[in-house]
C-alpha cells in the first residue's frame, strides 16, 4: 500500500514537473500593430496569455506600432528576415502592402493552415473577404493573411454643416438637390454672412476630386497620388461604370477639367483656405476647421456610426454627412486591414491559430481591444462596455487594425445593437465590377516614380483650385505623357482587362 | 590606439556595405526567409533599380542640389570665417561669447521647428507678409505656390542654420594659433588686417580646406528637412525645391522599392567620392599639408 | 590662459570704428538665430484657439498654460525619457570621445605606419554606407542592439567626421617637439597622450564633445528602428518624434483611412503641445552649452608649448 501511494505519488510528482516544464516551453509569438497608442498592456497581455496558453500554445507579445513608425519597423522586420516578429499588420495603403509582399515572398500561404485549423475564422468573416484576401502570391493564388471584418466598403460623403445652412436660410434638403457645381450660391452668402476670413468649402483635396468625377483609387496606383482611374457607375454601383471598366489617366479626362475649373472659381472667389493646397498644412487646416464647425461644407470618407463619435459630436453644431453613392466595395477597402504571418517566423501554425481565434472569439478579441473588465472598462446595467478613461488612456490599441470588429461588444456610446447594425451595413454592400483587382507595377515601376512626382508637383493644387487649369493643366498633361503615362496606362489596362477576363 | 574605433567601423560601417548588392537586385524574400539568404538568392537585375534616376524631373533635381550646394559651400564659408575673424578680434569678450552661444542655437532646433517660424511670416491665411499685403490694399503673395522667392528663403534659412555652427569649428581654430605669430607680426610692424591675412588665415587654413572638401564631397547629398519641411513639401514649388533626396523619398513613399533607394544612395555615394578625390588631388597639388588623404 | 586670449585681440587691436561695425554684424545675425526660439517660446504658450484663428504668431490672441500642463501630465513617462536622454548623451559622449582621441591621435603621429590605411577606413565611411537595411541586420540580429540603452548608443559611437576634426586640432596645435620632448623623457605612448597631449587640445576635446553631445542629444531615430517593446529606455526627443510622425502619416493618408484618420487626428497633441516640449528639449543643451564654450574658446596652446 505504501508502495502504491509513493508510486502515484511519484508520478503525480512527475505529471506536475512535466506540466511546468511544458508551461516553460511554450514558443513566444510576436505580433505587430498599426495605429496603436498603448503605454502599459501588462495586465491586458497577463489575461491574453492565460487564455490562450491552452488554445494555441504559444505566449503573446505585441510591438504596438504606432502611426508614425509603423512602416518603418515592418518594412524592417519582413525586409530583414527577422524570425523575432511572427504576425504583421498589411493591407493595402500600409507600407509592406499586401499584394506586393505576399509576391515576393513575405508573408506565407495560408490556405492549408485554414484547412486545418480555421474552420471557425471560416465561420466568422464573410465569404468576400475571403476573396478579397485570395491572390496571387509567391506560392501561387491563394489567401496570405487573414482579413480583418471591419468597414469594408467605400463611402464618400459631404459632411455639411446644417446650423449654418438653416442660418442661411436653406434646408438640408435643398442642400441634397444641389450638385458641386451649384454650390457657388451657398458659398457666396456664407461669405456676406461670416466675414471675409471664413472659408466655407473645407475639402480634402484628392478626395473631393473622387467625389465629384466618380472615381474609384485602384490599389497598387502610386501611392499618395493616384494617377489612374476607373469610374463608378454612381446609380447602381456593382454596374459598369460609364467608361467601362477601362482604366484613364485621371487628369485627361473632360470631367476633370470642368472640375478643377469650377474649383478654380471656387478658390478664386475666396471659397477654399488656400493652406488646403499645400500637402504639409492641408490636413492640420483641415482637422482644426472641421473640430470647431467653421465651414459650411466638407468632404469626409465615412464609416457607419461616424455621426455618433466624440469628435463629431463635440463640433458644437449639427452635422449631416450627405453620401455620394452608396457604399461600395473595393479593393482598397476589402484589404483595408488584415494579418499576415512572415516566412521568417519559427512558429507559423501556433502565429494561425492565434489569429484565427483573434478573428472569432469574442472573448480575446474584446481583451485585446478593449483591455481588462474592472480595469480597463465595466459593464453597466444594460451590459454595454463604459470605459474607465484613465486606464483607456495607457491602452488603445486601433480597433480597425486589430481583427474582426463585429464581435466586439457595444460601447455605452455607440448604444446597444451597434454592432450587429454595423455589420449589416457593411454586408449589404454592393461590390463594383473589378472589386479584387490590384495592379502589379513591378513592371512598370521607373515610369510610375517619375510620374508619381510629376503628379505631386501638380495634382494637389489643382484639385484645391489654386492652380489655373488654363495655363497649368496641359503643363501637368504634357509632362505626365513625357514620364511615360501611356505605358503606364497600357500595363494597367492589360493586367485589369485579364482580371475582369478571368471574373 | 585605434582598435576600438576600428572594430566599431568594421562591424557597422563595412559589413553592412555587402548590401550595395541591393541595388543591382531584386531583391526579394527567398527560402529560408534570412536577409544574408535573400540577398545571396535574388536575382539580378543590372542596372535597372537605377532607371528611375532618368526621368524628366532628374535635370531639375541636379541643377538644384548642385546649384544650391555650390551657392551656399561659397557662401558659409566666406560668412563663417568672416564672423569668426570678428569674434576672436572682438575687445568685449563678454559680447564675443555671448554673440557665439547665440549663433549656436539654430543647431538645437529642427527643420520641422524652423518651418512653423517661416510659416508664421508665409502662411497664405495668417502669415504676416500676407497679412501685411492684405492692411495695405495689395493682393497676398501666395508664397507656397509661386517659385519666385524661394531660392532666396532656402539660402536664407540654411545661413542661419549653419553659419554659427561652422564659425565655432573656425573659432575654436583660430584660438588654437600660436599669440607668438601676432605678437612676431606686431613687432615687424603688420597692421591688424594685415595680421588677419598672414597670420590668423594660414593658421586655419587646414580647417577650411577640411570642412571644404567634405563638403564637396556631399555636394549630391542634399539637407531633406530643409526641402522638404521648410517649403511645406508644396508640389507647385517643386521646380525650385525638388533636390535628389526629396525626390528620392518622394519615390519610396509612392513606391516602397528597395532596390531604387539603394540604387540613388549608392550613386550619390560614388559621384560623392569622384568629388572629393577630385577636390583632394587639387588640394594636395597645392597644398600637401592640408590634404585629406 | 585667459590673459593670452585677451593678448591677441588687444595687440594692435581693429580701431572703435571697426569694433562697432563687427558689433553691428554679428549683434544683428545673433539676434536672428535667437529669434526662432524666441517664437518657439511663444507658440508654446499660445492658446489652441489662438493658432487655430491666426495660426503661429508672435502676438496671439490669448495665452495659455496648458501646454505645459499636458506635458507634465504625461508624468512618470516624460521624467523617464528626461533621465533616458541624460545617460544616453552623458555615457555616448563619454565613450564616442575616446574612441575618437585614441582613433584620430595616431593619425596625426607621422611615425604611425599604417597613418594612411586606418585615414581612409573612417573617411570612406563618410560618403559610403550600406544603407538601412543592412545596417539594421547587422545591429540587431549580429550584435543583439535591440530594446536597449545600447542600441541607442552604439550605432553612433564612431563620428569619421569628428576624427578629421580631431586629427585637425592635434595638427594646428600639438608641434612635433613636444612629442619628441616627451619621448626623450621617456613616457610611453598613452602616457604621453593622456599627460602632454591632451591638455593641449583641450579645445578640440570640448568642440567633439559638443557636437557627439548634441548627436547623441538629438537622437530619436534610433530608437525608432531598434526600440519595439522596451519602451522605458526611448528619449525625450523620441516622444516629440511620434508625435510629429503620427500627425504626418495621418496627413497622408487620410484619404486612404477615411473615419479612422479623422478619429484618430481628434486625439493628436496640439501644436503648442510639441512647442513645449521643445522647449524641454532645447533648454537642457543650451545650458550646457557655455560650459563647453569655455574651453572652445581658451587659448590653451602658448603656456604648453613654453613650459
Amino acid at each position: 500500500m505504501k508502495k502504491l501511494l509513493a508510486l502515484i505519488l511519484a508520478l503525480a510528482m512527475i505529471l506536475v514537473a512535466s506540466s511546468f516544464a511544458l508551461a516553460e516551453d511554450l514558443p513566444t509569438i510576436t505580433i505587430m500593430f498599426h495605429g496603436s497608442n498603448v503605454t502599459d498592456d501588462t495586465a491586458v497581455l497577463e489575461a491574453v496569455n492565460a487564455y490562450i496558453a491552452d488554445k494555441v500554445g504559444a505566449k503573446l507579445e505585441v510591438i504596438w506600432g504606432t502611426w508614425g513608425d509603423f512602416d518603418e519597423k515592418a518594412t524592417n522586420a519582413l525586409l530583414s528576415g527577422d524570425a523575432g516578429v511572427d504576425m504583421v499588420f498589411t493591407c493595402s495603403w500600409s507600407a509592406d502592402e499586401y499584394n506586393t509582399y505576399a509576391k515576393n515572398g513575405y508573408f506565407v500561404k495560408l490556405d492549408d493552415l485554414i484547412a486545418e485549423y480555421g474552420a471557425d475564422l471560416v465561420a466568422a468573416i464573410p465569404e468576400s473577404l475571403m476573396q478579397a484576401a485570395t491572390i496571387d502570391g509567391a506560392e501561387g493564388m491563394g489567401v496570405y493573411a487573414v482579413n480583418g471584418f471591419k468597414d469594408t466598403a467605400t463611402q464618400n460623403t459631404w459632411d455639411v454643416n446644417v446650423t449654418l445652412l438653416n442660418e442661411l436660410g436653406y434646408t438640408l434638403d435643398d442642400f441634397k438637390a444641389m450638385s458641386f457645381y451649384d454650390f457657388g450660391e451657398l458659398f457666396a452668402k456664407a461669405k456676406e454672412v461670416k466675414g471675409d476670413a471664413f472659408y466655407p468649402f473645407l475639402v480634402e483635396p484628392m478626395v473631393l476630386e473622387r467625389m465629384v468625377t466618380g472615381s474609384v483609387i485602384i490599389t497598387g496606383d502610386s501611392g499618395s497620388t493616384n494617377l489612374l482611374s476607373l469610374y463608378l457607375n454612381q446609380d447602381d454601383v456593382s454596374a459598369d461604370g460609364p467608361e467601362g471598366n477601362v482604366l484613364l489617366n485621371k487628369f485627361g479626362t473632360e470631367e476633370y477639367r470642368k472640375f478643377v475649373d469650377k474649383m478654380h472659381e471656387y478658390y478664386e472667389a475666396g471659397y477654399v483656405d488656400p493652406s488646403l493646397a499645400v500637402a504639409e498644412t492641408s490636413n492640420d487646416t483641415r482637422t482644426n476647421a472641421q473640430k470647431t464647425g467653421e465651414y459650411l461644407i466638407g468632404t469626409q470618407s465615412y464609416a457607419y456610426g461616424y455621426e455618433y463619435s466624440p469628435d463629431v459630436l463635440g463640433r458644437g453644431i449639427e452635422v449631416a454627412f450627405v453620401p455620394c453613392t452608396e457604399p461600395y466595395v473595393d479593393t482598397t477597402a476589402a484589404q483595408g486591414a488584415m494579418m499576415a504571418i512572415s516566412t521568417a517566423s519559427e512558429h507559423p501554425v501556433e502565429s494561425f491559430k492565434f489569429l484565427a481565434l483573434l478573428n472569432s472569439d469574442p472573448t480575446l478579441m474584446t481583451l485585446m481591444n478593449y483591455g481588462v473588465e474592472g480595469i480597463h472598462y465595466t459593464l453597466d446595467d444594460n451590459g454595454l462596455v463604459v470605459f474607465d478613461a484613465d486606464a483607456r488612456a495607457t491602452y488603445s490599441p486601433w480597433t480597425n487594425g486589430v481583427g474582426n470588429v463585429t464581435i466586439l461588444p457595444d460601447t455605452a456610446d455607440e448604444g446597444a445593437g451597434f454592432r450587429e447594425a454595423f455589420k449589416a451595413y457593411y454586408a449589404s454592400a454592393k461590390a463594383i465590377p473589378a472589386a479584387g483587382f490590384a495592379f502589379d507595377n513591378s513592371e512598370v515601376a521607373n515610369e510610375m516614380a517619375a510620374l508619381g512626382t510629376v503628379a505631386a508637383q501638380y495634382a494637389l493644387a489643382l484639385d484645391a483650385g489654386a492652380l489655373d487649369p488654363e495655363t497649368t493643366l496641359p503643363d501637368f498633361l504634357a509632362a505626365l505623357d513625357a514620364a511615360g503615362m501611356q505605358t503606364y496606362l497600357d500595363a494597367a489596362n492589360a493586367q485589369l482587362s485579364a482580371f475582369m477576363a478571368a471574373k | 590606439m585605434v582598435m576600438p574605433g576600428a572594430i566599431w567601423l568594421l562591424l557597422i560601417r563595412y559589413l553592412p556595405m555587402l548590401g550595395v548588392v541591393i541595388a543591382f537586385k531584386n531583391y526579394k524574400a527567398q527560402k529560408p526567409n534570412t536577409f544574408w539568404n535573400n540577398l545571396i538568392k535574388s536575382d539580378w537585375v543590372g542596372l535597372k533599380n537605377f532607371q528611375f534616376l532618368s526621368s524628366p524631373a532628374t535635370a531639375t533635381m541636379i541643377r538644384n542640389t548642385l546649384a544650391y550646394n555650390a551657392v551656399w559651400i561659397a557662401l558659409v564659408l566666406v560668412i563663417a570665417v568672416t564672423f569668426a575673424v570678428m569674434m576672436s578680434e572682438l575687445k568685449n569678450r563678454f559680447m564675443a561669447k555671448a554673440y557665439q552661444t547665440m549663433m549656436f542655437f539654430p543647431y538645437f532646433l529642427s527643420w520641422v521647428v524652423a518651418s512653423y517660424f517661416v510659416l508664421a511670416f508665409l502662411d497664405p491665411t495668417s502669415g504676416m507678409i500676407p497679412s501685411i499685403q492684405k492692411s495695405l490694399g495689395l493682393k497676398p503673395t501666395q508664397f507656397y505656390m509661386t517659385t519666385t522667392w524661394w531660392p532666396l528663403i532656402l539660402t536664407l534659412s540654411n545661413l542661419w542654420k549653419n553659419v554659427g555652427y561652422s564659425s565655432v569649428l573656425y573659432l575654436a581654430a583660430i584660438t588654437g594659433i600660436d599669440t607668438t605669430l601676432y605678437e612676431a607680426a606686431a613687432v615687424d610692424g603688420a597692421t591688424k588686417p594685415q595680421q588677419v591675412w598672414h597670420v590668423t588665415l594660414p593658421g586655419i587654413r587646414p580647417m577650411i580646406v577640411i570642412l571644404l572638401i567634405m563638403s564637396v564631397g556631399k555636394i549630391f547629398n542634399a539637407d531633406f528637412g530643409l526641402f522638404y519641411n521648410v517649403p511645406q513639401n508644396s508640389g507647385p514649388l517643386y521646380p525650385v525645391t525638388q533636390v535628389i533626396d526629396t525626390y528620392v523619398y518622394n519615390t519610396y513613399a509612392n513606391t516602397h522599392n528597395m532596390g531604387m533607394s539603394a540604387a540613388a544612395g549608392l550613386l550619390q555615394s560614388v559621384v560623392g567620392c569622384l568629388c572629393i578625390v577630385a577636390t583632394n588631388a587639387i588640394v594636395s597639388r597645392i597644398d600637401s599639408e592640408s590634404a585629406l588623404f | 590662459m585667459q590673459k593670452a586670449q585677451r593678448q591677441h585681440a588687444g595687440l594692435n587691436a581693429f580701431g572703435p570704428g571697426a569694433q562697432a561695425l563687427f558689433h553691428g554684424v554679428l549683434g544683428l545675425f545673433a539676434l536672428l538665430c535667437i529669434l526662432p526660439f524666441a517664437f518657439v517660446i511663444v507658440i508654446s504658450f499660445t492658446s489652441e484657439d489662438s493658432i487655430r484663428q491666426i495660426g503661429y504668431s508672435f502676438a496671439p490672441l490669448s495665452w495659455s498654460t496648458q501646454a505645459y500642463g499636458y506635458v507634465f501630465a504625461l508624468g512618470g513617462a516624460l521624467w523617464r525619457s528626461y533621465f533616458n536622454s541624460f545617460l544616453i548623451t552623458v555615457v555616448g559622449t563619454l565613450l564616442s570621445v575616446s574612441i575618437c582621441v585614441l582613433y584620430s591621435y595616431p593619425l596625426y603621429r607621422k611615425d604611425f605606419r599604417y597613418r594612411g590605411f586606418f585615414n581612409f577606413l573612417s573617411f570612406f565611411t563618410m560618403i559610403f554606407g550600406g544603407g538601412l537595411v543592412p545596417t539594421f541586420v547587422v545591429c540587431k540580429t549580429l550584435l543583439g542592439l535591440s530594446d536597449n540603452y545600447a542600441a541607442l548608443i552604439v550605432p553612433l559611437l564612431f563620428s569619421p567626421f569628428n576624427v578629421i576634426v580631431m586629427r585637425t586640432f592635434f595638427q594646428t596645435t600639438v608641434p612635433g617637439e613636444l612629442i619628441e620632448a616627451a619621448t626623450i623623457d621617456g613616457a610611453g605612448e598613452y602616457r604621453t597622450l593622456l599627460q602632454v597631449v591632451l591638455p593641449v587640445v583641450k579645445p578640440g576635446i570640448a568642440t567633439i564633445a559638443l557636437l557627439n553631445a548634441l548627436a547623441f542629444w538629438n537622437e530619436w531615430f534610433l530608437s525608432l528602428l531598434y526600440i519595439t517593446k522596451n519602451m522605458d529606455v526611448i528619449p525625450l526627443q523620441y516622444l516629440l518624434m511620434r508625435m510629429q510622425r503620427n500627425a504626418d502619416f495621418l496627413a497622408k493618408n487620410a484619404g486612404m483611412l477615411g473615419a479612422d484618420a479623422a478619429k484618430a487626428a481628434r486625439n493628436l497633441p496640439s501644436q503648442s503641445l510639441k512647442m513645449a516640449l521643445v522647449v524641454f528639449i532645447v533648454v537642457p543643451i543650451a545650458c550646457a552649452y557655455p560650459f563647453f564654450q569655455r574651453y572652445v574658446v581658451a587659448g590653451l596652446t602658448v603656456g604648453s608649448v613654453k613650459g
